[in-house]
């Protein structure tokens, strides 16, 4: 196969394989969520204990329930409200990035089979995690507001820092990391060596 | 490949932070986002008058339901990503100018696509719409901007073979 055709093949195979991912990933998406919502629900009982009562798996979505509740528009205490706010999230808004990397990953032969699939899985599912806590700390801070802000026991931090990692989280990770992912584990397969070649001509450019 | 990976990973987060910057989003990110929807429309009501816009916002005036192109349906996230690893990989300088503005008009007629099939998506069906709209696009969307990204490599290698790179 020549180098011109690698990439049509290359793309063709991966809008074919798109389907029985997204397919295998929402079937099995309930129990992709599962760690991630475990980990979030001890980090943020252990971080913000005067805001956050725990983090539930409900299906596909994390629920953040928290010590507050609303009373006549006001966020108040759960105990003056008498019940408590939670706030849902949908695991799969990040974790749509496992099918992607399934697709562009089996896609390009001899980039390592399963093994390697098995790393990248690794890689990807911290990133997940990490997505997954800026989400919950931009909705309980648009949620709660002056209480989240003004815990004394837990480091929070800026509105301004908690809105562009969660725009990034939701944004760029999830569509980005697997393609970085994939160039990474793929990087001495015949579809991309033919640009590293091109990288390495780099000195003859001129800048 | 470190080199590469580190300047496209500031390039990126730059102008991510630049386009959140407040004055830039009102001044820029805003007004591009009215265009797309006036494009959207423009390119819609030749075969189907029902549509009305408004704002970033588009309608359909028979059943009320409306699409609001919001920030990441926009195309200016994957064009960023574009424009960073465009940025961070060696060439000479027009080359990387002329992919800028192939691949932004790449992006930008795949996220009319996007943006057009939402809208009657959501008049169909709207957990299809959903589901296409928070994971399917998002992905096709990126895969564009690798295939960009991969052509322009392909046709820097030509020119470094043929030698006849512009300077």
């Amino acid at each position: 196969m020549t180098e011109q055709s690698e990439l049509p093949r290359f793309v063709g195979m991966v809008l074919v394989l798109l389907i029985p991912s997204f397919v295998l990933w929402m079937l099995i998406s309930p129990w992709l969520a599962g760690p991630a919502v475990w980990v979030c629900d001890a980090l943020f009982t252990l971080w913000m204990p005067e805001v956050v009562d725990s983090v539930q798996l409900r299906g596909t979505q994390a629920l953040v329930m928290t010590l507050y509740g609303e009373l006549d528009g006001a966020v108040v205490t759960a105990a003056q409200a008498g019940s408590q706010m939670g706030f849902p999230v949908d695991v799969r808004l990040l974790s749509y990035s496992i099918p992607f990397y399934a697709a562009l990953h089996f896609s390009t032969p001899q980039s390592g089979g399963f093994s390697s699939f098995g790393w990248g899985l690794w890689v990807l599912y911290p990133l997940i995690i990490l997505g997954l806590v800026c989400v919950c700390l931009k909705n309980l801070m648009m949620g709660l507001g002056v209480p989240f802000f003004a815990q004394s026991a837990a480091f929070v931090p800026s509105g301004h820092a908690i809105g562009l990692v969660y725009q990034l989280s939701i944004l760029i990770v999830p569509p980005l990391a697997p393609i970085l992912l994939w160039a990474w584990q793929a990087r001495e397969t015949p579809l991309l060596k033919q640009f590293s070649r091109t990288s390495s001509t780099g000195p003859k450019i001129p800048e | 490949m470190v080199r590469f990976v580190t300047i496209f990973l500031l390039v990126l987060i730059g102008l991510f932070t630049l386009e959140m910057v407040e004055p830039v989003h009102q001044s820029v990110v805003v007004p591009f986002t009215n265009m797309l929807a006036w494009l959207s429309a423009a390119l819609i009501t030749p075969f189907d008058d029902s549509v009305i816009f408004y704002g970033k916002i588009l309608q359909d005036a028979g059943s009320g339901f409306a699409v609001s192109i919001e920030s990441g349906c926009n195309g200016v996230e994957a064009t960023i990503v574009l424009v960073a690893a465009v940025v961070a990989f060696p060439a000479p300088w027009r080359s990387r100018v002329m992919a800028i503005v192939i691949g932004f008009l790449a992006v930008q007629v795949m996220n009319l696509g996007r943006i057009i099939s939402l809208y009657y998506l959501g008049q169909w069906n709207f957990e299809v719409f959903t589901w296409v709209h928070l994971y399917l696009w998002p992905v096709l969307i990126m895969l564009d901007v690798l295939i960009v990204f991969m052509l322009y490599l392909r046709y820097l290698s030509n020119q470094a073979i043929d030698g006849d790179l512009p300077a």
